[in-house]
């Protein structure tokens, strides 16, 4: 029976060697296809984005929050985020209270708080 | 009642025989190989300890050593690499002998899991990086080369071509697609290549800076690059349909992966099935790996895992990760021969070509910022990385149709 073992194992140094170049050779020839698309892509999509944005540069008026891109409200909010967070001195975080000592007040007294009820015998 | 009790005596005695003798840590002393389970377990433990401890890729590692540790318990019959010996499943006698990880490997022979997860993969990937500046698909590719250098030097060490490609994958520091092709390729050796893989990704912050700095002048990798272009909605969502159409019609073989990764990114990217997209980023992704984890943890019974061809892996595998890391970066050297100086690429970023997403671009990140504080790469590394996902899917397809 022919297996994937048997098939293998009769390849050559050559033959290895014949592979490892097509492969490569390969993957930069898909990926470079794939950037000769996106290129086409950009081409077209930036070229049409040149036409559009003309109308809201001339009227001049203040970009809403709606018509920002998700991207630049994400953008926006983690740098406030960063520089706000960078205001506050970094915490130690370590605890250095050792021991509590709680000294009486008769303001969170519970005795004061039950009903006094006579003592019946 | 005495003797009732006592005439039953050498009954008695026979049943807490058998109990005992079916009690699994017998199995330590009376199987020849007893001590090989023991050593394996101990393994699991110190991977359990790197998962938990030090959160080395704490998803998968921690999963994939639980499941090494279940299979390795003698007795507990969850695993039997009989029924896929050969590389192929043995249905005949699946059913009676069949334990629960033996059902739940079904995902990972068949080819289901890495799939399943590149769904999840490719929803919470932005591809915009990418799309601005596509040029970055060629250090995706670059980075590829150590996948097939790794292969020759696999074979060199005496490993057969389709365990060689196996091995190589490696290099792609792509977890799912080490898993599919090396299923496909050569099961017997999923385990250590499944490990090997996840630790070196978990050693992406130690094992890429040396060789950033050492391949790098102060002067390049203070070279600040120019700000992406935005990219428009409809890119974002015809990016995904056209590269799965490319893809699946040049290399049939990398279609399962390559369809999946850009199933899940146009998901995301339409926004109008956003439960399907979070589905696939949470519970769906959550579920496979672990069974994924579990049963990759599985194969690496003690026979499969202790012998000297796994420590050949583990060595191989840390070579795989330098030279991809390597060959990114000398080739946006290369290219910065030919670009005018606004356009000229931090060499940094050439090192997040070896997928590892997002790890590799943010050692990229941290690198830059250690020579200039305010050179932000993360975007621009960004690229080559998500990249390297594709490079290293279409590099498995590819060892596929010719070893497969």
């Amino acid at each position: 029976m022919i297996t994937l073992a048997n098939v293998n194992a009769a390849w050559t140094w050559s033959e290895m060697l014949w592979v490892a170049l097509i492969s490569i050779c390969l993957v930069f020839t898909v990926l470079v296809l794939l950037i000769g698309v996106m290129k086409l892509f950009g081409f077209l999509f930036t070229a049409k984005q040149a036409k559009t944005p003309a109308t809201t540069l001339a009227t001049n008026t203040p970009i809403t929050q709606g018509q920002l891109h998700e991207d630049e409200v994400a953008a926006i909010i983690t740098a406030l985020r960063l520089y706000t967070s960078a205001l506050h001195d970094r915490e130690s975080e370590i605890l250095t209270i050792h021991n509590i000592k709680r000294a009486y007040s008769p303001w969170n007294s519970k005795i004061h708080g039950l009903t006094q009820m006579p003592n019946r015998k | 009642m005495w003797t009732l009790l006592t005439s039953n005596a050498e009954f008695v005695l026979g049943s807490l025989e058998t109990f005992v003798e079916s009690m699994g840590f017998t199995g330590f002393f009376t199987a020849p190989d007893g001590w090989k389970s023991v050593a394996m377990i101990g393994v699991a433990f110190l991977l359990l300890y790197l998962a938990i401890k030090h959160k080395f890729e704490p998803l998968l590692l921690f999963t994939i050593a639980f499941g090494m540790l279940l299979t390795n318990l003698p007795g507990a019959d969850m695993y039997h690499t009989e029924l896929f010996a050969g590389g192929h499943v043995h249905w005949d006698s699946f059913v009676g002998t069949a334990g629960l990880l033996d059902y739940l490997y079904l995902g990972v022979k068949l080819g289901i899991y890495p799939c399943l997860i590149f769904v999840g993969v490719g929803a919470m990937t932005d591809f915009g990086p990418l799309i601005a500046n596509p040029k970055s698909f060629l250090l995706g590719a670059a980075a590829q080369i150590g996948i097939f250098a790794t292969f020759l030097g696999a074979f060199a060490l005496g490993f057969a071509p389709n365990e060689a490609g196996s091995i190589g994958i490696i290099g792609g520091a792509d977890g799912p697609t080490a898993i599919y092709l090396t299923s496909k390729l050569a099961p017997e050796l999923l385990g250590p290549i499944a490990v090997a893989a996840y630790s070196y990704m978990a050693l992406v912050p130690v094992i890429q800076p040396p060789i950033m700095r050492a391949l790098t002048s102060k002067k390049e990798r203070l070279i600040r690059m120019r700000t992406l272009r935005p990219v428009s909605k409809q890119e974002r969502i015809l990016f995904p349909i056209v590269i799965a159409v490319i893809i699946a019609l040049l290399l049939p073989s990398a279609a399962p992966l390559i369809g999946c990764l850009m199933l899940g990114n146009l998901m995301k990217e339409c926004g109008v099935v956003d439960r399907l997209s979070k589905t696939v980023q949470n519970e769906l992704m959550n579920i496979v790996v672990i069974f994924l984890g579990l049963t990759v943890g599985a194969t690496a019974t003690a026979d499969a895992f202790l012998n000297f061809r796994t420590l050949g892996i583990l060595a191989l595998g840390v070579v795989a990760f330098a030279m991809g890391s390597a060959g990114g970066i000398l080739l946006a050297k290369l290219m910065n021969l030919f670009c005018k100086e606004e356009n000229k690429i931090n060499p940094l970023i050439g090192s997040a070509g070896v997928s590892a997403v997002p790890m590799a671009a943010r050692v990229s990140q941290t690198v830059g910022q250690e020579e200039d504080p305010g050179n932000f790469l993360l975007m621009h590394a960004m690229g080559p990385n998500v990249a390297g996902v594709v490079g290293s899917a279409v590099a498995a397809g590819i060892l596929l149709s010719f070893l497969g």
